[in-house]
């Protein structure tokens, strides 16, 4: 039956505070947008390390409410025609795929490889943001990559070309978009980590996309949205077959994340970003570590 | 161009109703469901992973969730019509090719 596929499980035996998973939530949410980074970052270590629930129920609680605060997100970008709706449908001809695929190998690898594999790319998130702060967050105009919308050749590469109005700039920004087989390959790789381990994948693909293919960086973050709302649901409805999602556990991240996702956009506008990048990013290096310990039975 | 445009246009404003609508009733149904179940229980700490087909408040969040994971799929339904109608060919196949990747997805869920 769709509705439930909840086993319970053995040997333990839940008290959840509703309050703690609220705030859980909310901090994603607020967090998640202002940075630019998946909820999931901070919701499976919460959940694991804290609130001692098994990681593949953590992963797939995150899968939904990550689906929960890019469905909001993706609302406002595609509204504000910040989206690039066919780019982010090619690349999920391949996201989606690699979700599917993450999402069952999920299910036959062991819990600790799993927190291991998740410490690993949260160092390289971390990494990330201290290291490289400015990226992501600075509203950078690709000027080599703009392109005259009436003068393009009629292939795949101006079919996917696009433009929106940046009201920082006060102008039209128009781009073209390529490499394109580079952002499917990327689009996979970010699916299977997606399913893997609960997160939003924009960690992969928002530096493809920007670096690689030519995205200017308000259309990457709000295509790579766009595309975390599909790539999520395929993980998350993968993880509700094999019953990890959990009705109790799941409601009040989702009112969390949402209430979030919207206080954090109005962070995003006075808050210091790359300040915040930088914190964020310390923060992620401990989590990481409490990870490791946590693999190795230490904590 | 203009009306390649206009397409477009016309595609980011579904959409945008689409997801809006769909996280606006999945949050009600989660929070109703949230409510009920407080208004039962009054307790803090809660039991979630039992008889959840017994519980009224456990039907009614996961019907929300439901919705919540649905959204994004009935959203590339929308840019399959929309591209149909615009008579784009590629990104009629392309957008076809998403939806049957999600369909194995959701046929996995309600296997």
């Amino acid at each position: 039956m769709l509705l439930f596929r909840t086993t319970l499980l053995n040997g333990l035996n839940l008290g959840l505070n509703l309050w703690a998973l609220g705030g859980t939530g909310l901090v994603a949410g607020l967090l998640g947008s202002a940075l630019g980074v998946g909820g999931g970052f901070l919701i499976v270590p919460i959940l694991t390390l804290a609130l001692h629930l098994p990681i593949h129920v953590a992963i797939g609680s995150s899968l939904v409410a990550i689906v929960a605060n890019s469905c909001t997100a993706a609302g406002i970008y595609t509204k504000a025609r910040l989206t690039n709706v066919k780019l982010g449908l090619l690349l999920e001809t391949a996201t989606v795929p690699g979700a599917i695929i993450g999402g069952l190998a999920a299910a036959v690898i062991a819990p600790s490889i799993l927190s291991a594999l998740f410490g690993l790319v949260l160092i390289y998130a971390a990494y990330t943001m201290v290291a490289r702060p400015y990226f992501m967050s600075e509203d950078v105009l690709s000027t080599d990559n703009s392109i005259d919308p009436n003068n393009t050749p009629h292939n795949l590469s101006s079919s996917l070309a696009s433009s929106y109005y940046d009201q920082n700039l006060g102008k039209v920004v128009t781009y073209r978009v390529t490499h394109v087989p580079v952002g499917l390959g990327a689009g996979f790789f970010a699916g299977v980590l997606s399913s893997l381990l609960g997160i939003g994948g924009g960690i992969i693909k928002v530096p493809v996309m920007n670096l690689v293919m030519g995205l200017p960086i308000k259309a990457t973050i709000a295509t790579s949205t766009f595309m975390i709302a599909i790539t999520t649901t395929a993980g998350a409805l993968i993880y509700h077959y094999y019953g990890y999602i959990y009705p109790f556990i799941v409601a009040p991240l989702v009112i969390g994340v949402v209430i979030g996702a919207i206080l954090g956009t109005e962070l995003t506008k006075r808050a210091r970003g790359i300040l915040l990048r930088r914190i964020f990013g310390a923060f992620l290096f401990l989590v990481a570590l409490l990870m490791f310990l946590k693999t190795a039975n230490v904590i | 161009m203009e009306n390649m445009k206009s397409d477009e246009s016309r595609l980011n404003n579904w959409l945008s109703l689409g997801f809006k609508l769909g996280i606006a009733v999945s949050l009600a149904l989660v929070i109703i469901g949230l409510i009920i179940l407080l208004s039962i229980s009054g307790a803090k700490n809660i039991q979630p992973l039992i008889r959840l087909e017994q519980m009224p408040s456990a039907i009614v969040i996961s019907v929300g969730i439901l919705i919540l994971l649905l959204t994004p799929i009935i959203q590339v339904i929308v840019a399959i019509v929309l591209f149909s109608i615009a008579r784009n060919r590629l990104f009629l196949g392309i957008s076809v090719a998403v939806l049957c990747f999600a369909a194995i997805s959701l046929a996995l869920a309600l296997i």
